[in-house]
């Protein structure tokens, strides 16, 4: 480690950034488990979990700063429901929320209406005794692989959050750093939970 | 045809011109041959990718045929060649791209015919060519939205073809657009192009993801690489769910206390690591000590029964300090971020 190869430095930038990212995760977390418990005493374990699961979340996500489409959209979803407002509003600071709700709409719009325009432009394509044309297609491989690619596509939409309102490239990109910050995420959550005892109950 | 007045216009440039007898020869001057053959040898087509994109494409322009000695290459000075009318060739030679990063699969002849050398002496042509109406024909806008996206493209592009893209801003008649490469056998229409360096943009992503998520390097085919990335990805949420699970059955009660946070993460020696403020802020009545007997007495967790150890909490035993009270948070801190430290 003295004298890093060029590899060797790339690795270790990554490590150290990935080390930066946990330490900010961490304390985030924290901050939010705080929040957390400071509001309610008694909790059952399914409420400590999801406080516990919620305030991870929240904490990665607010790691990016909104930098990152998914880390927006999963704090605007949490911030939807009613019980996990206040948690948000304290864990990213009051502008936050306002931040997310002038922002969603005009993006959910946009690409609302980019979907609808391909739908209709299908069904048109259909109905024009394009329907010949679209089972001519449908029999070749490579519009074979097209589909099933595209079905995968759907699946990885609908796990990295906000992923259907982004376009295929974005959706790539999204879930590239998506996969990092869960890592990060699973690795700072399993030190913690391992240092602390088990129980057998 | 869009070649044919290529032609004349640039005809109608110049002066003196070879007489173009058929599709292939041209003649040329002693030195333009030199110029011109000198270079051959100098095989890389990226080293076309130095040039402002007019005077490159004026050199593809040259460059029908492989076996065609002679090269249609615009001399500043004297003499001038004529174009090819051939219509396919000046199809081709008019849809050029300056980016060589996907130009892997390309097998035009051009490639590995040009440049080198001649690369330092086309730049000092005058650039008056661009007036060439190719330009115009193809798809202004969207080229130059391509040539910004593809200045954006990190991975894909090789460093020369982001300084030609450089240049060519910095010159002197700014092409509003980036003729892009039509490879051999493909259509050249601004949609197929703009497909593609769609395509190829996102296979770049996917490779980046490949690398990515362990065990996709092997995979072929996007289905199946989307397929891993699927299953890392849920399998990395269930991991939360599951991690959110277990820390919930810990303790009965989440109790944290900001301000020895704060405290501890100043004291704490170990600054570049896990903060310190994990352990004791969780279990404030926990104490912890030197070894394990005591610490199945010493737990007192309400209606919860005694913890097991895992194996690495072994290190924090092996800590010097113990853990008394929690009034000290900063041994505990330590302590603790020993243990995570060796854990990293």
């Amino acid at each position: 480690m003295c004298n890093p190869s060029g590899n060797q430095l790339d690795n270790v930038s990554r490590r150290n950034s990935a080390r930066m990212l946990k330490q900010e995760f961490l304390k985030k977390w924290i901050m939010g488990l705080q929040i957390c418990s400071a509001s309610k005493k008694e909790m059952s374990i399914l409420e400590r979990k999801k406080a516990i699961k919620l305030s991870a979340d929240l904490a990665m996500a607010s790691t990016k700063n909104g930098t990152t489409n998914w880390s927006l959209a999963l704090i605007s979803n949490a911030s939807k429901e009613n019980d996990n407002k206040t948690l948000v509003d304290q864990m990213l600071g009051n502008h936050h929320s306002e931040k997310i709700s002038t922002k969603r709409p005009s993006i959910v719009s946009i690409f609302r209406n980019k979907r609808v325009a391909t739908c209709r432009g299908k069904k048109i394509l259909k109905k024009r005794g394009g329907i010949r044309r679209a089972k001519k297609m449908a029999s070749s491989a490579t519009s074979i692989a097209k589909r099933l690619v595209k079905k995968r596509t759907q699946v990885l939409k609908r796990l990295v959050p906000g992923g259907e309102y982004m376009d295929e490239l974005n959706l790539m990109e999204e879930t590239l750093d998506y996969i990092l910050s869960l890592r990060a995420q699973v690795d700072v959550m399993r030190h913690f939970a391992n240092a602390t005892p088990k129980f057998e109950s | 045809m869009e070649g044919n007045s290529v032609t004349d216009s640039r005809s109608a440039n110049y002066g003196a011109k070879p007489e173009r007898t058929d599709g292939g020869s041209l003649q040329l001057s002693e030195e333009m041959r030199s110029l011109v053959l000198a270079p051959e040898t100098g095989n890389s087509f990226t080293a076309l990718l130095e040039l402002p994109p007019n005077q490159a494409r004026e050199l593809l322009h040259a460059q029908g045929n492989d076996d065609a000695p002679a090269y249609r290459l615009l001399h500043p000075l004297n003499c001038t060649p004529t174009f090819p009318s051939n219509a396919a060739l000046l199809e081709r030679a008019a849809v050029f791209s300056v980016f060589a990063a996907e130009n892997s699969q390309e097998t035009s002849s051009i490639r590995g015919n040009l440049v080198g050398n001649s690369g330092e002496k086309v730049k000092q042509e005058p650039v008056d060519t661009d007036s060439n109406p190719n330009s115009s024909d193809l798809n202004g806008n969207q080229k130059s939205t391509k040539r910004k996206e593809r200045e954006k493209k990190g991975k894909g592009l090789t460093k020369k073809s982001k300084s030609m893209a450089n240049e060519t801003s910095d010159d002197g008649e700014k092409l509003p657009y980036v003729h892009v490469r039509a490879r051999r056998g493909q259509a050249t229409d601004s949609h197929s192009l703009a497909e593609r360096a769609r395509r190829e943009k996102i296979n770049a992503r996917m490779k980046l993801l490949q690398e990515l998520v362990p065990g996709c390097n092997k995979i072929s085919g996007t289905a199946m690489v989307l397929d891993e990335i699927i299953n890392h990805v849920q399998s990395l949420q269930r991991q939360v769910e599951l991690l959110s699970m277990r820390l919930a059955a810990v303790n009965p009660r989440i109790d944290f206390n900001l301000d020895s946070i704060l405290a501890a993460e100043s004291e704490s020696p170990v600054d570049n690591n896990f903060p310190s403020m994990v352990m004791p802020l969780m279990w404030p009545d926990v104490q912890v000590n030197g070894n394990r007997q005591q610490y199945q007495q010493m737990w007192h967790f309400d209606g919860l029964h005694q913890p097991v150890w895992e194996r690495e909490s072994h290190n924090i035993i092996n800590a010097d300090h113990s853990l008394l009270s929690y009034d000290s948070p900063t041994n505990s801190v330590s302590l603790l971020s020993n243990q995570l430290k060796m854990e990293l």
